[in-house]
């Protein structure tokens, strides 16, 4: 691939004098606009004036709910069952650092590949105000706020970082450079003679310093990505090795968030093969890829996980969370090979022959040419499969002895004083898993957005 | 091979066929190989004792979501009657051993986590059941607590007996005794109900916002769950009780030693509470024991003899001594835990040689320990 | 095929045997069928499966289950297939009723979205938002309790008119029953009122078919659906007239603590069937909204421009083109309904899935209650995509 050309800037277009209208006053607009969209006929202003009340009834049963009638202290009271539950509190360290690395990571990988928009800060300030409020309501949080205040802080760090190395257009840096840089930077601060050459300004030498320590953005890029593939097990070293958690004593939403990036790129590695296998000539192959596609889809998930529990340890053994990893990896694998093999059949048979004409063998011109356009096109099913998979965690709770966000909402509703309060818990775990399912789908479209699905 | 043949046959579907039949010819025959040997280990399951102290984890089922038998705090940690137990065998098992306490509230799927390894012992207010001692493979260890089904009601129902609960709604945990044992006994009666099943928080739960006429289950049970709600009063648990649940640690079947460990653990803290070993006198009881069946008890010897070991060489003969020396006799477990919510006293579960005198004619403790010897 | 000569090929008796594609096929399959193989030996091999059988199926329940509807098994002398068998019929309700009230939500909330109404589009996609983006299993205990909590006990059952009552124990509602015929005739009597019902629909579709037949080969207009809905009002007064009154209608009635006649939507019903019904239904409005945007736009214009008005632009024009392209993802989400009726677990709901944990808690046997679970979700999933294919070739048939 040639040098990439900059992105063109977004044209305004110029209409002609003649067919330029004069822009009306903002008054104007906006009653224009109310009429066009809310008051257009009889019928729609019908529409509008049920749906305003609708919305108005809503809205004050909701304050009234959250403000007044609602008891949160079932939420405040139990912040630490329901967040990790077992973990040991004295390894608290863990949690925390696990999630300043995770946010660190999301901040490197926005900053590196996409951009925050004014809607993302909003929406970060807002969860962490949130966070933030619910873990001082009421009790002595002072430590967690700060360690949570920090984690968004690395967020942020990471994607300025990210920004910054993503202005560095250079492709490679050698060493000598880097070392030639830092010279540079520091050689007359050491220098017996003089001492600081004040005639260098001290942004020069910053610059210089920055571009000899960063990294290039194509060595940014495989460190983050190579961060990213590494990251989960790098957060269960940090949660579980050295005298930490044991594995089942992960739990609460700290369980949700394991399983579900687990079933995730499980599901992801096992549905690759499993496609290619469902396209494939060879009968056999093609048949036993089916079979397995079309039975894991026949059945709930809760069927799927009763095997964890009741046939799996018989056939692989292991710890119950890894077999539910196992179950949850395969169960995904499944519904995602469909929308791959559906990817791989919308692609123009010339892509195939092209492939073939250039002499890639069959491996290669699946690796170059097709996979990466089936994947790019079933990015939007995949990333709906990983939300599903990602609600699909609280069935853990059901019938395994698993307990997580949801079973230990039933565990905090089972003590005496909260008994009348399991709506408010329950809307609780209900707004925590719409939080991550919401950043799960913005990250989706801006993948979308990003690799141009639907403009090719 | 023919070349011409595969030409003709390379990949068309009757290849695929044949393959897959030999194939599936294959595994049978491996299966036919290999399946012998499996069995014969799948037949004993080992041996826990060895298997726990190899792991350094004692993993125990319990309840967490039953006030005063087992129930999850807001820190997350676990406790109650019935945990008290795991952490008596535990310490019985020596140091090194650690505690698991798994999940196992929901009724339906206990004794496939006991089958299934995922729990070494179960201590979840189960009942011993002879189905489930044979069918189920359960071996059951003495009993902890004696109670019965019983059942509460609206206070303003003006229901007093089963006999007037016809064609009314009786929420029931599902997956228990008490299921079955409704089921019997309203036959029995003649009279037909609606049952509500389900897990044991939600029928409280649906028993309490008054979408049951009635709620079922261990008497235990209710009057530790009803007593601690702040409208209590509301709620009236009847007297007539219409089987006998005796609740017990279930082990696998075949594995005779963890179960004599589990079984004797039991009766240890019962003997403890027989003889007035108690946490706080323990060690000096140890040291200088009164009388040969303490000494005997505590695995110590009386008077510079020769310590019994009756046998319990895989847990040493102090075995029952580090379980008092960890939670105390059974009264102790039961006042620490259960306390006034279930009265002991003239209950079933005070021993057998409690002064009866005070008590109501045809009431009375049950409970004593074998004799450890 | 086509007539061209076949190009040169190397002759197959002078490449390697290794090299021909025939014998590489066949290599690369045995191989891996060979693998397949032994991984599914080692799995049966590893599954204890000394008391495989499924004769505990037949020996008495020993329990009752709730929420019969149609069926009154009493559980100690009914086998235990048979209280599954009362399972499936639970769930077969359930995800029938979700089903049908999911599409209707679906429909609705998806034209909402696209709605030129800036409010309604906003309350739509809110609505997609919140309930496609939280755990289906959260939604239905949250359901659950506010049906427990919000309505009223039974002492002070809400009553519209003797008519319908509400109380967390349930909505009774009137209900059909068979009762005796115009001449005191007995109760299965009322056989021959449906199968006279039956042979006037079938009448009534010979019409229909005869009158569009004679509508295609003349141009007339004819009014097939009218004449067809005439002549089975015409056929269903007369056997009404000539057999009685076989049908009654029963009104609820409160007998202490209970409901009585009619029929009664448990809440336990009630909580699943919502829940399914909004996941689903949110799913589905992110289907119809795509299905119509996909349609090029001159559809709208060209409706707008003969003089169709908004609501017959909508059914005529713009939803029976989307219904073409939307069946197959939205069969997608019916066999999802099935699969996902299995949360019935988490409310106090007697479906297949609790009832076969009930049984395999009673009798052991995980595994082959596993095989009766996952096959009976299978049939279930089969029937409904046999259902849905045989729309799609309806709706597929002519091409646009």
């Amino acid at each position: 691939m040639t040098q990439q050309l900059p992105a063109p800037q977004s044209q305004r277009i110029v209409l002609p004098p003649h067919r330029q209208r004069a822009r009306r006053p903002r008054s104007v607009r906006t009653r224009e606009w109310i009429h066009r969209n809310l008051f257009p006929s009889t019928a729609g202003t019908a529409l509008t004036i049920v749906s305003v009340t609708f919305i108005a009834a809503l809205t004050v049963g909701i304050v009234w709910f959250v403000f007044f009638d609602a008891n949160w202290r079932v939420i405040t009271d139990n912040r630490w069952l329901l967040f990790a539950g077992s973990f040991p509190h004295d390894q608290e360290w863990r949690l925390w650092a696990a999630m300043g690395f995770v946010f660190a990571l999301i901040g490197l990988s926005y900053g590196m590949w996409s951009s925050l928009g004014r809607k993302d800060h909003l929406f970060i300030v807002l969860t962490g105000i949130a966070v933030i409020l619910f873990m001082g309501h009421g009790g002595a949080a002072f430590w967690s706020s700060l360690w949570f205040l920090l984690s968004i802080a690395l967020l942020f760090l990471g994607y300025v970082i990210a920004r910054t190395i993503g202005h560095d257009r250079a492709r490679q840096r050698s060493l000598l450079t880097r070392v030639i840089l830092l010279r540079f930077a520091f050689d007359d601060a050491f220098s017996l003679r003089g001492g600081f050459d004040k005639t260098v300004p001290i942004q020069t030498r910053a610059r210089a310093v920055r571009v000899a320590l960063f990294p290039t953005r194509t060595g940014a890029n495989r460190i983050v990505g190579g961060l990213l593939i590494l990251a989960l097990p790098l957060v269960l070293v940090i949660l579980l090795a050295g005298g930490g958690a044991s594995m089942r004593e992960l739990d609460g939403f700290v369980l949700n968030l394991l399983l579900a990036p687990v079933g995730i790129v499980g599901g992801l590695v096992i549905a690759i093969p499993l496609a290619i296998g469902r396209a494939s000539k060879l009968h056999a192959i093609k048949w036993t890829c089916t079979a397995y596609i079309e039975i894991v889809r026949g059945a709930p998930l809760l069927g799927w996980l009763f095997v964890a529990l009741f046939i799996l340890d018989d056939i692989i053994g292991g710890d119950l969370i890894i077999r539910t990893m196992v179950v949850l990896a395969v169960f995904t694998a499944a519904y995602m090979a469909e929308y791959i093999r559906g990817a791989l059949q919308t692609l123009p048979h010339g892509q195939y022959e092209a492939a073939q004409a250039v002499g890639l063998s069959r491996g290669q011109s699946l690796r170059l040419i097709i996979m990466p356009q089936a994947l790019r096109i079933s990015i939007p099913p995949i990333v709906g499969q990983a939300i599903a998979i990602w609600k699909d965690t609280t069935l853990v709770t059901v019938i395994l002895p698993l307990r997580e966000l949801k079973g230990n909402a039933d565990s905090a509703i089972a003590q005496s004083e909260f008994i009348p309060d399991r709506i408010e818990a329950y809307i609780f775990v209900a707004v925590a898993f719409w939080i991550v399912a919401f950043i799960m789908s913005r990250i989706s479209q801006r993948m979308e957005r990003a690799q141009g699905i639907g403009e090719r | 091979m023919h070349r011409s043949l595969l030409r003709k046959y390379g990949s068309s579907w009757r290849t695929g066929a044949i393959v897959t039949l030999v194939a599936i010819l294959g595994a049978l025959a491996l299966v036919a190989c290999t399946s012998s040997d499996e069995q014969d280990s799948a037949a004993g399951r080992g041996n826990t004792v060895q298997a726990v102290k190899d792991s350094g984890v004692l993993k125990c089922g319990v309840k967490q979501t039953q006030p005063l038998f087992g129930f999850r705090e807001p820190d997350g940690t676990v406790s109650g009657f019935d945990v008290e137990f795991c952490k008596a065998i535990q310490a019985a098992l020596g140091d090194g051993v650690g505690l698991e306490l798994v999940d196992a509230s929901d009724a339906s799927t206990r004794f496939e986590l006991l089958n299934d390894g995922e729990i070494d012992v179960l201590i979840r207010t189960t009942t011993i059941t002879a189905s489930r001692d044979r069918e189920l493979g359960v071996d059951f260890a003495q009993t902890t607590f004696y109670t019965g089904q019983g059942f509460a009601v609206h206070a303003d129902s003006g229901i007093n007996a089963t006999s007037d609960m016809g064609g009314r709604t009786i929420c029931v945990q599902s997956g228990t005794t008490t299921e079955q044992n409704l089921a019997d006994h309203f036959t029995d009666l003649g009279l037909d109900f609606t049952p509500l099943g389900g897990g044991d928080q939600e029928t409280q739960d649906a028993f309490v916002a008054g979408r049951c006429d009635v709620w079922t289950a261990d008497q235990s049970n209710l009057a530790s769950r009803i007593g601690v709600l702040d409208n209590a009063s509301d709620f009236v648990i009847l007297g007539e009780l219409i089987s006998k649940e005796p609740l017990a640690p279930g082990v696998r079947d075949y594995d005779s030693e963890w179960k004599d460990v589990v079984n004797w653990v039991v009766h240890g803290l019962i003997a403890a509470e027989e003889l007035g070993i108690t946490r706080a006198n323990v060690a000096s009881m140890a040291a200088n024991p009164p009388n040969t069946t303490v000494a005997r008890l505590l695995g110590v010897s009386f008077e510079g003899g020769e310590v019994s070991t009756l046998g319990f060489d895989s847990v040493n003969a102090q075995f029952i001594q580090r379980a008092i020396a960890a939670v105390g006799n059974y009264g102790e477990i039961y006042a620490n835990t259960v306390g006034d919510a279930v009265p002991r006293a003239c209950s079933l579960n005070a021993l057998a040689s409690e002064d009866k005198s005070n008590c109501p004619p045809g009431t009375g403790g049950i409970q004593y320990a074998l004799p450890y010897r | 095929m086509s007539q061209q000569p076949a190009p040169q090929l190397p002759d197959p008796a002078r490449t390697p045997l290794f090299y021909q594609r025939g014998f590489r096929s066949v290599l690369t399959q045995g191989i891996y069928v060979a693998l397949t193989a032994i991984v599914l030996a080692y799995v049966i091999a590893s599954l204890d499966l000394r008391e495989f059988g499924f004769g505990f199926l037949s020996e008495p329940a020993g329990f009752k289950v709730g929420n019969q509807w149609l069926v009154d098994v009493d559980g100690v002398t009914n086998s235990r297939i048979t209280m599954y068998l009362v399972g499936v019929w639970s769930t077969l309700r359930a995800v029938l009723v979700a089903i049908l009230l999911a599409t209707l939500v679906g429909v609705v909330v998806g034209v909402a979205r696209l709605s030129s109404n800036w409010l309604v589009a906003r309350m739509a996609m809110l609505f997609v938002e919140v309930f496609r983006n939280t755990p289906l299993l959260v939604q239905i205990v949250i359901w659950y309790a506010i049906l427990l909590v919000g309505a009223p006990v039974i002492q002070n059952v809400l009553n519209v008119g003797d008519f319908l009552f509400l109380s967390n124990r349930g909505i009774a509602i009137p209900w059909p029953v068979p009762s005796d015929g115009l001449w005191g005739a007995p109760d299965w009597f009322v056989g021959i009122w449906v199968l006279a019902l039956i042979a006037v629909g079938a009448v009534a579709m010979r019409v229909r078919a005869k009158r569009q037949e004679h509508e295609r080969e003349t141009g007339r207009i004819l009014f097939a659906n009218r004449w067809a809905m005439g002549v089975f009002a015409a056929g269903a007064l007369i056997s009404f007239l000539i057999l009685g009154v076989p049908v009654s209608i029963d009104r609820p009635v409160i007998e202490g603590t209970s409901y009585a006649e009619g029929m009664l939507v448990q809440p336990e019903f009630a909580a699943l069937v919502l829940g399914l019904t909004m996941y689903t239904g949110a799913f589905i409005a992110e289907i119809v909204r795509g299905s119509i945007q996909a349609l090029p736009k001159g559809q709208t214009e060209a409706a707008n421009a003969i003089g169709l008005t908004g609501y017959q632009r909508l059914t005529l024009v713009i939803l029976p083109q989307a219904l073409r392209q939307m069946i197959p993802s939205v069969t997608n989400q019916f066999l999802n309904v099935n699969k996902n009726s299995s949360l019935a677990y988490a409310v106090l709901f007697d479906d297949l899935f609790r009832v076969a944990t009930i049984v395999q808690n009673k009798a052991g046997h995980a595994l082959e209650m596993f095989f009766v679970i996952i096959i009976t979700y299978m049939v279930i999933s089969f029937a409904i995509s046999a259902v849905m294919n045989v729309l799609n070739a309806r709706v597929t048939a002519h091409r646009i």
